[in-house]
Order: C-alpha cells, then structure tokens, then sequence
C-alpha cells in the first residue's frame, strides 16, 4: 500500500492519486458506516450532543464534548476511543461495531479525513465508485487453491478466507441438476434427464449440462421473462377501460434475441432505437415495442397531453432504472437529491423520448363502439398490405365522420329516440363497423416528421413549462457526442459505449442477482451516491469487463457463474454463519429461493407431463377464478383456453394490467405498471391456497397421476418414487417414504368408502384408462408433493 | 427490544411448545414433532410480549383516501367564511407549495358551505356532514392539527402507512403485527378492507410488510363469501382430506427443515395452516346474515353487496376474532372540484358506520382495548382549486388536517390542536405523521425507538428519526 498506517498526511498535501484513493475508502467503506450508524442522530436536525455527521466541516466542528477529529493522528481522534469503547461516551449505543469496521475509520483518519462531498466540489465528476468507468482486477491470490472451479470463485474465496470462514460443500448432484435447470430454463429436469447427469463420470459433465440449457430454446423464455420485468411489458393499457394491446411479437423477439445471444450492446440499441437504424428490418421495429410498453390511459375528458407526456416519463425513469441503475426519475421535479442529476439534464433526456409519435391531441378520438385501438396504439407494424391498411383506415373515418353527425342529431333532437334520421344512421354505423378487418400488428416506435420543442417542466407540471433544452445526458458521465438533433439512436449509442461505467456492471449484478438472491450491489435499481456499497467490489469490475470483453455475451456470464463452486455449493443453513454472516452477503453458502410466479406453474407443468412447450407465440388463457375479472371498470371475459394453449407456460399468460391472474399477483409476480428490476419474495397464505385449490393446479396433480399410473403400472413404492423424483429430482428417504405410505393407506381407505368422490376428483376422461379410485388416490399424492415447499423452492 | 430473526424464531419455538393447540385442527403433533429430530416448527404470528403493559389489542384504521376537506367537516373557522371570495392575504402565499402549484396562483379563500355546531361535553365543532359521527363526539379525540411532508396522493399515502415517503418500506399494520404477533390462528393477523369507487393507489404497497419477513404483510379481502380467491376447495376434496392433505405437506415441510434449516419453510408451514384454517373461517366471517337486524341497521350494512357500511361491520368481526389490524379503505376524497355534490356523498358513505362501529365496540366492550382511527393522507385548503362558480373545490393541504381517534386508550371527548384564523397553519399542538405512530405503538405497548428491525445495515423503524408520543391522546 503507497500510503502507510499512522503517518500524516494532511489533506492538502495528498498527491491526487493518494486522494482519489482516500475518496474511495471513504465513499465505499466509511461513509456508509456513518450513515447507518451515527447519522441517525448526528445529523444536522437533531445534532446529538452537539455532533453533526453530515458534512467534513460539522464533523471538524465536533460537539458540546468537544473535538473528535484530527486529521492524520487517529490516536488523538475523539471518534475513534468512542467507537471502541474506550471512553465514557460509547457509541453506537449498546452495540459495537466490528473491529474492521473501526479501522477502516482509522485509516480514513489517518488519511486525513478526506470527505467526498469536496472531492465532488473539485473535480468535474463525483468520485463515487460507480460513476468510474470499470477497469478489471487481477485474480487474488487464495489458500485453498483446490477450491475454485470459476474466475469468480477466486474473489468469493478470497473474502471468506479474509474473514475465516469456509465456504459450504457442494449440493448433492440432485440439487444441482434441479437447481440449474430451474435458474437456466425455469423448468424441472426429467427424472432421466437427472439418472443421465448421475451416471455421467466425465470431468465436464456439469459444464455439459449448463452448455446444454443454454443452447435449450427454454433460456430464451426464462430470462426473457426477467427482462420483461424491467421492460413492464403487459398485454393491456391500464387506463380506465383497461384496453387490451398487441405486443406480444416484442415478447417473441425478447425470447429469440436471448436464444441468439444476441449481443446485450446490440439488444439494448435495437430496442431503443431500432426503428432509427437504416432499412429496419421488422424484427428491429418490434424490438421498439420496449418502450412502447408504458401506460396508457385512454378516457374521456382527459387531456391527453397530460398522459402522453407521463409515458416519456415513464420512458425516460425506465432508461435510468434499466440500463443506468440510477433513479433519475427523482430530478423530475427538481435536481436529484444524491446524485449529481439536474432537473435541466433530466429533461435534456426526456427530449429523446419527446419526439415520437403517440397517442395524444392531434390523433382521432378513441370510440368505444367502432374499437378504433389500431389509431390510439400506433404507431404499429401492422401485418397487412398498404392497400388493405388504406381501406380499413378509409372505412374508420367514415364511422367517425357518421359518429360526429349522429352525435349532431341527436343534441339537435334533445336526445329524443326514434328520430328516423339517428336511426338510419346508427344502423349504417353498424353495418360499417361490421366490415372493419382486423389486423395482426405490434407496436412500435416512430419519430414524428417535425420534431416537438422540449421545455424543463417546473416542478414536473407539464403545464409550468420553463427553459427550453435540447436532448443530452447527465454531464458526470462519460461524453456524449451527439448535438442538438441528437436522436434515440444517439442516446442508445452512449449507453452502449463501453466507457459507460453502469451498463455493464448493472447488467450483471442483476444477473448475479437471480442466482444468489441478492445482487453484488444490493440496491440493484441505485448505483448512485445511496447505492448499497458492494459486497465484492472487485468482482463486479472483473465480471463488468469480462462482459464487455466477451462481446456483450449474456450466456458466457452465465457459464461463468453457473459453472463456478460458489454456485455449486449447499444451500443449507449453517449454525456458525447465524452469527458470523446471517444474512449471506458473504455467499459462504447457497441460498433457497422460492421460484417466480410463472415458474411455480412451469415446474407443475413439467411434473405433470402437461407442458405444451412451444416457445413464443399469443398469450393464453390458463384457467381462473370467476371472480378475478371483477374489479375491471369495463367488465372483460375470461375464457379458459384449451389444450394445448392452457398448459403453456407461465409467462404466456395473458396479463391485464388492472386484473392480473390472481396467482401471478400472490406469487409476486410484478404489476407491469413501471419497470421492476427485482422481484420480491413474498411467502403467504393466499399462496398456499392458489396451490391447493385453484383449478389449474389441480389439473396438473391430475395429469400427474394419470401420468405415474401410466409410466409405472406395478403402483407401490416405486411409484412414490417417481412422484418424488418428477417433482423433487431426488429419492425420497425412509421417513418421506413412510410417509407417503400412510397418506396413501389412508386415501384408499377413505375413497373405497366414499368412491363418488373419486369420480369427482378425477379428470372426466383420464387419458390412463385406470380404475378412478386408483387414478385419485395418486392425485392426492400427487397434490401433496406439488404443494411442498421444496417443489416451489429452487434449493 | 429489537425483534431479530433468532430472538423470534426462539420465541415462536417456545411458544410452540408451550402451545401446541397452534397446530393444524389440533392434530396430533406429538409424533411429528418426535421425528423431526428436534427442530420444531415456529408461527411468526405467535403472539409476543410487548415493551409494556399495553391498552390497545387491536387497530381498526378507516382510512379516507384523497384527502377530505376538514374545513367542511371539523375545522369551524367563520373568518374563513367572512373572506370567502377574497384574495389570499400575500403573506399567507408567499414560500408556500401546492399540488397544482399553477392553478392556484390566482385562487380565492373559500368559506365552508355547510353548517357547524358544537357536540358533545367537549364541545367538538362538526358540521351537519356528519351527524352521526357528533352523536360519538364523547368517544373520540379529534386531532386538527395533522401535518404531513409530501402533497401528492401516492408519497403521502405510502407515508401515512409506513412512515416514508419511498415505496417499500413495512406498514404500520405490519410493524404491529411483527412486534405482537396475532392471537387469530383462523385468520391472516392484518386485514385490509375496500370500498369506494376506485381502487387504492399503490395498492399492496400500503399494506406491505417491506423488508420484514412477509408473514407481517396485509391480506386484501374481497367482498362476498370467498373473500380471497380459491378458499373453496375443489370438487370432491371434502374437509377431511383438504386436512390430511396439509397435515402431509406439513410433514414433508419439516422434514426438509430439519435437513436444511430454512426458516422459510417454517414460514411455508405456517401459511399452509392459516390457509386451511381460512377455508372454513373466512366464508362464516363474511356471512352478515347472522347480525340482528338492528346492528346492520347501525351500520347500514346489508350482507352481500360492498359498502364501507359492510367493512366497517367486518372490520368488527374480524377484531372479535383476534384479529390484530384492520385498514379499511375508502377511496374518492380528492375533491378539488364538485366538493358541494361529491363530499355529502362520501360522508353519507361512512357517517353513519364510522359512528356505529365505535358504539357498537363499546356496547360489547370491545372498545376500551380496540383502537378506531380515522382520516386521510392529508387534507384540503381554505382557498379554492379553481373559479368559485356552480362548483368549487380545494387543493390538497399538508399542514393541519383532521383525524380522529377513539378506543385503545386514547381519552376521548376532546380536541385537540388549533390552526390560525383560516384553518392554514397550526398555531399549538402540531401532531406530525411520525407522532401518530409513535402513539399508536404506544397504545399497543411498543415503544417505537425500540420496535426496530436491522436491515441493509441499519437498524430500522416506522418513524424514521422522529416521532413523540402525544401524552394528550393518552387516557
């Protein structure tokens, strides 16, 4: 280290260098120390004893005590004997902090105090960690060589040896096979598809089985769907009627993009900009359909300038949250709080959105009765020739012409019925709406031949319009190029340049996230000044440019991660990490993670044998309540689709915005409204009632149990087992056996006396032939396994 | 105290023990417990002890979503009529901020329209909005003097209920819930009820448990006999195999917990048994039909259909049986214009069961330990939103706004706080968001500097840095 334990350094005399790494230490290990533990009541409302912590100069000031820094000389610093304990005053009180924690403090003093909020005064850029362009670190060297099996183990290692403590044994090979399979494709691995991973000796045979799941058309669709959470897609609008869209090509085009590996630079352009790249092919002007995804209310009376411009707010916070990991929705109003966004940048970003076309004044008005969608949700690649397009849009205004006088009528005759001429022509409107074809389309993005004028909105109030800005970016990051007719395409190329510090480390800690349950960085949607400070600092910057060094590929991080021991190890708890590392930040073990709500339902899908596994494609409709469309203003119809649709995947399911599939909602499925970039895990009893009693999960016990008696006609023990290995990919042991057992007994007891009830639990025409007490004894089997938390956790 | 996950869990454990009527229709857990190596099971809803001998067991709170103008319901003030349709003094304008900043530039103060008189031994000022709510007036402490941070609908409703203005964090129901736990094993120990025209913004954020262990989170119920979804079994699933079925799902849950130690599954097996206890309670909850006549005339109740009357009714049941918080949503009080027409409506909506479920909890001496709350996220000003016309209406005001509060240990019969001439600012006893939860943990016994919760280093609480208990609340 350059710079030496209890030597002085007076700030002014730092190098810039030794400054820049004081800064760090400061920002990443002291400051967050301080706000989670003195700020509270040092700060400057309350002042404690006369102590503020907000600032360098109210820490220099000290309190009613007296000093509690000198800079430079950590054994005359107040701070540091309270901190241990060592004076009268000990503080936090009733705890103390580690003893790393305390010399990080420490060294900071010795250091001399560096604050950042002066570094940030005088440099151009704030010197917050991740506003710094990633550079990749070298491997650190570990004891235990035998260990790592990834790069990343290396670094996982490297912490827990720091802090003594050894990582957990690697899951049993069932748990692997189930658990990779869950987190690459969202589906269960067949109980032969295990026996072949078990039986495999080879020395790659994990890596053969994570190749394989990458190269499975199922990735598309297990990813695809987390990237759909940050997009909000949604087949609805959410306004007050609540209008169904088309876009479900854009999900198509999620899923195959992933399937390709399309590189993530590329993925990202295309979908913000697609429709600006020269000669787009269709496929480019669906991937648009991104950030057509917002909200849009459609309802009399209100002023649609008003919404249009809530969606480019909604546009513009998206692309913050989604590709920079910063909340810039918050300098909306005024500047940003924390991070050095002003209200003017923020608004220089929404010109890049404030140029496309949308639904807004200058569009037809919605009418209920002609369903007139195709207009208030164009732009749209409509899937017909220009001739057919002219005809429809020929006959919409002609309806709309005819509603105007109807309307005219009608106030002239006092709205009196009957008058002839309404009637005459209401009945002419019918005939023209009944001629009006339908088109398969998506929605896309456009930008309008004259561009509109963006203007700060004071306030946020798109009524209180201020200065006049053109489009740009946040001046703390790198430089943007692109002038004053910047375009989309130009704000998609900055994002994407590799000297953005954010993209890439935001991209995969939210990968890391799904496979540790909690990302490097915790506060995975904040990488500003507020972020949680990372667990593995290093690690993100290697994985960031590995990333971008691997040609933005998504599945070689995977295969990084997947295949690293870190991965690989038991997910159990340990009795010496309750008190050492409770929370697993350290990841010295694996965690249980309950799965998403759409992969609850894949997993049944894939015990049952039901699964209809074609990729893409119109949503569905699997079966629900009759009540759940109630709460819709316009009363909408559920139909259950039939098979093979209602067995399709989770994610197909078709999601309207104000009455989602209630067991989307208990499983925590997001609400679609704005993007969401980590779900959370909710763990209730309405849960165990969707799995219990909805219909759909009662039809894949069904199917289950025509399946096992079926595939193992002999009954008995082996068909327990089967039950064990199609919903758990184990063998159960004695006391699960014996348990089993007596469940069975005791179902052939009861339904022997009560066989109308089998008939009734059974499908009417049960694809196995057998007996419908045995086919029902096997579904209340079958019903117990699917409902274990085991079968919804991926261990 | 600080309720950390192993002090709970050897609590819940204890508790199990000690109790092992927690189980599943008493089944025989005995043997279960005999094969499970040891581990037993917890419910996080167990109850637990306080900080202190507590007065309230239970929260009803009947939150008026939009605001309602306590200028034209309890704030009398007849300067404020004598300068209707006058310009704001400069004074009171200058520095202050508005929703719809711009349209209020050229605003007029607005008088009330509606008649107040004095109630009760306190002499309570409410206006002829409310005439059931003045027969109460003995009963309930109403606070004029609310102030609030945030004049949006959807911060300040998220900082009504959890004490932050950022989504995300856990709500009071559920902070309640986590330090006490739920003496009701049937039903989900916070309950959140719906009525109005509009759904609640932010929906499940409000009643969300943020970052403490989701069991503490709000159940939405829904009108009818299936009050959440699927609570009926399916064809030919009878009671007694919907029960053997959870007891060996049950089995196989600790089974795995013994293996793995996650306390999640205890969590699992917890949900599994409230879910099946809920089969049978949830519909028998929902029937009103048993109710005498004259209680549902009280309330203005009428079994089947969706009122707030209903709720209110419902929200007694439910603290019959044990259940520790009920939010009882009403929407539409956003009343920035059409208040002449739209207010007497929402007041005719909840008058008459707000005051009939404070007497019919005192009638069954439930009242002295269930605690009633009512108000909205913030209120309305004294000066227009628009042209005073055909129709007027007011803005959203942050400063003093009214909420009453009855039962639990709180002295009724009083007023408490006064704002100045016009109804704008407090001129003594300003009681912040952050106070009224730091009273109502203290109702329950809970102290809030101590009900925390460490997370992402910190430790955490429902009034942040702030909040004072109000000794005047306080019987």
């Amino acid at each position: 280290m350059s710079w030496a334990w209890g030597i002085v350094w007076p700030a002014l005399l730092l190098t810039p260098a030794l400054a820049a790494q004081q800064t760090d230490l400061f920002e990443r290990d002291v400051k967050p120390l301080i706000t989670a533990n003195c700020l509270g009541c040092h700060n400057r409302k309350i002042r404690m004893s006369g102590l503020s912590l907000a600032s360098r100069q109210d820490a220099m000031a000290g309190g009613k005590r007296g000093p509690v820094l000198v800079p430079g000389r950590p054994a005359e610093s107040r701070l540091l004997k309270v901190l241990r304990h060592q004076d009268a005053v000990k503080m936090p009180p009733g705890r103390m902090l580690a003893a790393g924690e305390i010399d990080r403090f420490e060294r900071w003093i010795a250091g001399g105090v560096v604050w950042p909020e002066e570094a940030a005064r005088a440099a151009p850029k704030p010197n917050h960690w991740s506003f710094k362009t990633p550079k990749k670190p070298p491997l650190p060297p570990v004891k235990n060589t035998a260990w790592p099996r990834s790069p990343v183990d290396r670094f996982i290692l490297a912490r827990l040896e720091k802090e003594g403590i050894a990582p957990s044994p690697e899951a049993p090979k069932t748990t692997l096979i189930r658990r990779a399979y869950l987190d690459l494709i969202g589906l269960l691995p067949s109980p032969e598809q295990v026996r072949a991973f078990l039986d495999d000796t080879r020395s790659d045979a994990w890596e053969r089985v994570i190749d394989g799941l990458l190269a499975s058309p199922h990735y598309g669709e297990r990813w695809g769907r987390r990237w759909l959470d940050y997009a909000r897609y949604a087949d609805s609008d959410a306004g007050s009627r609540d209008e169904p869209r088309q876009i479900w090509r854009y999900r198509d085009w999620v899923i195959h993009a992933l399937n390709r590996d399309l590189p993530f630079d590329r993925f990202v352009l295309e979908q913000l900009a697609g429709d600006l790249l020269p000669q787009p092919t269709d496929d480019q002007l669906i991937a648009t359909g991104f950030h057509r995804n917002s909200v849009l209310q459609i309802e009399a009376g209100t002023d649609r300038e008003q919404y249009r411009v809530e969606a480019v707010f909604d546009r513009v916070d998206t692309t913050g949250t989604v590709f920079l990991g910063l909340s810039v929705g918050c300098a909306r109003c005024h500047d940003h709080k924390y991070d050095p966004i002003t209200h003017r940048e923020y608004y220089r970003l929404f010109a890049f959105f404030n140029t496309s076309d949308e639904w807004g004044n200058d569009r037809p008005r919605y009418n209920a009765r002609l369903h007139n969608l195709h207009q208030v949700h164009a732009p749209l690649l409509e899937f017909a020739s220009p001739e057919e397009i002219r005809r429809r849009d020929q006959l919409v205004d002609r309806v709309l012409k005819l509603e105007d006088e109807l309307e005219k009528i009608r106030r002239e005759s006092g709205r009196r019925t009957g008058d002839p001429r309404a009637k005459a022509l209401d009945e002419e409107i019918k005939t023209l709406i009944k001629q009006v074809p339908r088109f398969e389309s998506s929605m896309i993005m456009r930008e309008l031949p004259q561009r509109r004028d963006t203007h700060v909105f004071l306030g946020g109030d798109f009524l209180s319009q201020g200065e006049r800005v053109d489009p740009g970016t946040p001046s703390f990051l790198h430089p943007f190029p692109g002038g004053a007719s910047a375009t989309r395409l130009d704000l998609a190329r900055w994002l994407v340049d590799p000297e953005n510090p954010l993209l890439a480390r935001v991209t995969v800690n939210r990968i890391w996230q799904e496979y540790f349950g909690r990302g490097i960085v915790e506060t995975e949607n904040d990488f500003g000044t507020q972020a949680a400070p990372p667990t593995h600092p290093e690690l993100l910057d290697w994985l960031s440019v590995t990333f971008v060094e691997s040609g933005w590929s998504r599945k070689a991080i995977h295969r990084l991660i997947t295949t690293s021991a870190a991965y690989r190890q038991s997910s159990h708890a340990r009795r010496d990490l309750q008190e050492k590392d409770p929370r697993n930040y350290l990841l010295a073990r694996q965690s249980r993670l309950r799965l998403d709500a759409e992969i609850v339902r894949d997993a049944a899908l894939s015990a049952s044998g039901l699964l209809a596994p074609r990729v893409g494609g119109p949503s569905m409709f699997p079966p629900q309540p009759a009540a759940a469309m109630q709460a819709s203003q316009v009363k909408k119809t559920w139909t259950a689709s039939t098979a093979p649709d209602r067995y399709r995947r989770g994610m197909y399911t078709f999601f309207w915005r104000v009455t989602p599939h209630p067991s989307l909602v208990v499983f925590d499925a997001p609400n679609s409204m704005t993007a969401c970039t980590r779900r959370t895990r909710s763990n209730t009893p309405l849960q165990a009632l969707a799995m219990l009693n909805e219909l759909a999960f009662h039809e894949f016990a069904q199917g289950m149990a025509e399946r096992l008696v079926k595939e193992i006609p002999a009954g008995g023990e082996p068909r327990m087992r089967r039950a064990f290995e199609l919903c758990l990919s184990r063998q159960p042991d004695v006391s699960e056996l014996e348990r089993l057992r007596e469940l069975l007994a005791a179902e052939r007891d009861d339904l022997e006396s009560r066989p109308e009830d089998a008939e009734k639990l059974v499908r009417a025409d049960p694809s196995a032939g057998a007996h419908a007490i045995e086919l029902a004894v096997w579904t209340a089997l079958s019903r117990v396994l699917l409902n274990t938390d085991e079968f919804m956790t991926r261990e | 105290m600080a309720f950390q996950d192993e002090q709970l869990l050897a609590q819940t454990r204890r508790y199990f023990f000690r109790d092992c009527g927690v189980g599943l229709g008493r089944i025989a857990l005995g043997s279960l417990l005999a094969r499970s190596s040891g581990a037993a099971p917890a419910n996080p809803m167990a109850p637990k002890k306080p900080h202190f001998e507590p007065k309230a067991k239970a929260v009803i709170y009947l939150f008026m979503a939009g605001g309602p103008s306590q200028l034209d319901m309890f704030v009398h003030k007849p300067v404020l009529d004598k300068l209707s349709g006058q310009a704001p003094p400069e004074s009171l304008m200058k520095g202050k901020r508005f929703a719809f900043m711009e349209r209020m530039a050229h605003q007029k103060m607005l008088g009330s329209p509606w008649k107040f008189s004095q109630h009760g031994q306190s002499g309570a000022w409410i206006s002829e909005l409310l005439p059931n709510t003045a027969v109460i007036a003995d009963d309930i402490a109403i606070v004029n003097t609310m102030r609030t941070e945030n004049f949006n609908h959807a911060p300040a409703k998220i900082f009504a209920h959890t004490g932050s203005v950022i989504a995300g964090r856990p709500s009071i129901g559920s902070w309640i819930t986590y330090g006490l736990g739920s003496e009701s094993e049937n039903l989900p120990g916070f309950v959140a009820l719906q009525s109005g025209p509009r759904g609640p913004r932010n929906g499940p954020l409000i009643w969300g448990s943020g970052f403490l262990p989701s069991a503490y989170q709000g159940v939405p119920f829904l009108p009818g006999s299936e009050p959440v979804f699927n609570l009926q079994s399916r064809p030919g699933v009878s009671r007694r195999r919907q029960e053997r079925t959870v007891k060996a799902i049950r089995a196989l849950n600790e089974l795995r917990f013994s293996a793995t130690g996650d306390d999640e599954i205890l969590t699992r097996i917890a949900s599994y048994e409230t879910a099946f206890r809920m089969q049978t309670s949830g519909p028998e909850l929902m029937n009103l039909a048993g109710e005498s006549k004259e209680t549902l005339d009280l309330y203005g109740a009428q079994p089947g259909g969706n009122s707030f009357a209903n709720n209110a009714l419902l929200a007694r049941r439910l603290v019959e049986r044990g259940v520790r918080c009920v939010q009882v949503y009403h929407t539409d009080w956003d009343h920035h214009t059409g208040i002449q027409d739209s207010l007497p409506k929402r007041c005719r909506e909840i008058d008459r069961a707000s005051s009939a479920l404070v007497q019919d909890l005192k009638r069954r001496g439930l009242l002295k330990d269930t605690l009633v709350i009512w108000g909205g996220e913030f209120g309305r000003t004294p000066i227009s939103d628009g042209e005073i016309g055909a129709t007027i209406g007011r803005n959203h005001h942050i400063e003093a706004y009214s909420t009453w509060l009855a039962g639990g240990g709180v002295q009724g019969g009083q007023v408490i706080g006064e704002s100045d001439d016009i109804g704008f600012s407090p001129v003594e006893d300003e009681v912040q968001v952050h106070d009224l939860h730091a009273t109502i943990l203290h109702l329950f016994g809970l102290d809030h500097t101590r009900l925390t919760y460490r997370f992402q280093g910190r430790d955490f609480r429902l009034t942040d840095v702030g909040g004072r208990v109000v000794k005047r609340l306080l019987a």
